[in-house]
């Protein structure tokens, strides 16, 4: 039985300013990925990047972005995304970089590793709230409460995004 | 238990820029940073080498690596670009408060007095020209023995794209003469956003440089038949330990020493557990030993890019 299979490639985008992330879109992701495999590796690498390239999921708060690849070649279009220096969106150029944090052959086992550190960045976070006192409650329920249902994962991002923005 | 370090990063008066760099390095996954001050005399004019500023008074609070529970280490670190043998005093006391000492040769000559005698760390390798000389084995050879270092830097090929063509010949140069031991790839950043992660650089290189091309798709865990395996040391990205885990698939040819140029096609491979047995057909021998067996010991790497938890 031949199975279509792909790589999911779970990036995550660093931006110097934090209140650019939120300017982003996929299409916007998509189109700079494509343009960097094209100065990077050519017409072959445009081709390729025509075959079943998606970017799945782009959570703007936390600058996640799920790139789908081609299983054989999902190497090649890897190597061009550190020369991503910069992604346009209506109009504006934001300076950035994509750090690439987990391979994955599906969206589950991506979900799952995208759970799992988003847990240690909660962690992380937590001495940074020792005086206050509210956020802090805050930030241990959504610790408890991940899971890989989809509840759990909301109660995580809603999370994640009232911290960003106090962090600012 | 990987380790990644950042052994290049530019010094610069700013401290909220090297704050900065600091804190992604730390995201990104680096234990170690080295800043770097790059110092360059001219015979015009006697110039001071630079005095390290200290840590505490730079960076302020050390972050925690990210997937780990210490905090960042920062060290410093002494480029001296040379263009003539005096620029380099072996002893000097200058140089004592550096922790890492590099040289950039720029003359033929000037990189074979580096490899063979010169007491430092790191030789860089220029990024920004195309280099005016050759690599030959024997310095090379040398300064592996010795336990000296290459370095690579890629911070200039996201600038522009000749930067990128000049750092790719050179760095396929450079692999072609050391085989791929004893170089490490650091970003020369001096923005935030000159850095890459660890495991994107490990992926950086290898289509760009065919000698580490390690083999097709074996992290399915099945072997095609055709599979060409490159004779080739381990990469480092890591400074001065193996890089056994990570994306590649790290194979030591560990009996084959004389290269059956260009690398037969092996047709047989039988894997084992922990062990690949390749037969190899060596071309034109038919008749006398048609199969050479190579044992080649698997170094599997974890679940892909799973920055280890401490």
């Amino acid at each position: 039985m031949v199975r279509v299979k792909s790589r999911y490639l779970l990036c995550e985008i660093n931006v110097s300013d934090r209140r650019d992330l939120l300017k982003l879109d996929d299409r916007a992701v998509a189109g700079s990925v494509k343009a960097a495999v094209a100065r990077t590796h050519g017409d072959y690498g445009a081709a390729l990047c025509s075959i079943r390239f998606c970017v799945k999921y782009l959570n703007a708060h936390t600058g996640i972005v799920f790139l789908r690849f081609h299983k054989g070649f999902y190497k090649l279009l890897w190597s061009a995304l550190p020369f991503i220096t910069s992604i346009e969106c209506r109009g504006q150029i934001i300076p950035c970089f994509l750090n690439c944090l987990h391979v994955g052959g599906t969206i589950r086992t991506c979900q799952k590793f995208l759970i799992r550190y988003n847990t240690r960045q909660l962690h992380q976070m937590l001495p940074k709230y020792k005086n206050k006192v509210e956020e802090k409650r805050k930030i241990q329920e959504a610790i408890l409460s991940c899971s890989l249902t989809g509840g759990g994962n909301k109660a995580l991002e809603d999370e994640l995004e009232s911290e960003e923005e106090d962090d600012e | 238990m990987s380790v990644f370090m950042d052994l290049n990063v530019l010094f610069s008066a700013d401290r909220s820029r090297l704050q900065s760099l600091v804190e992604t390095a730390a995201h990104l996954g680096f234990s170690t940073v080295a800043i770097n001050y790059v110092f360059e005399p001219t015979t015009k004019k006697k110039q001071e080498v630079p005095s390290p500023v200290p840590i505490s008074e730079l960076i302020g609070h050390l972050p925690v690596v990210q997937g780990r529970s210490r905090p960042i280490k920062v060290l410093n670190r002494l480029t001296v670009v040379m263009s003539e043998a005096s620029h380099f005093r072996p002893n000097a006391t200058e140089y004592r408060a550096f922790d890492l000492l590099a040289i950039q040769p720029t003359t033929e000559k000037l990189f074979h007095t580096t490899c063979m005698l010169c007491d430092v760390d790191i030789i860089c390798i220029s990024v920004t020209e195309k280099l005016p000389f050759f690599f030959k084995r024997a310095p090379i050879n040398g300064a592996i023995d010795r336990g000296v270092v290459f370095e690579v830097s890629y911070a200039s090929a996201l600038r522009d794209s000749t930067m990128r063509r000049y750092t790719i010949a050179n760095a396929v140069c450079l692999m072609e003469s050391c085989k791929g031991k004893n170089v490490i790839v650091s970003s020369a950043a001096e923005k935030a956003l000159e850095l890459r992660g660890p495991y994107d650089i490990i992926n950086l290189y290898p289509p760009a440089d065919d000698k580490c091309l390690i083999g097709p798709s074996h992290s399915e865990g099945t072997w095609k038949s055709t599979l060409c395996i490159r004779l080739h040391e381990t990469w480092c990205v890591v400074f001065l330990t193996s890089l056994s885990e990570g994306r590649c698939l790290v194979c030591q040819m560990l009996t084959l020493k004389k290269p059956c140029l260009p690398p037969a096609e092996p047709f047989y491979c039988m894997q084992k557990p922990g062990r690949l047995l390749v037969a190899l057909c060596t071309p034109g021998s038919v008749s006398r030993t048609p199969f050479r067996t190579a044992s080649v010991k698997l170094l599997l790497p974890n679940d892909p890019n799973q920055p280890d938890g401490d």
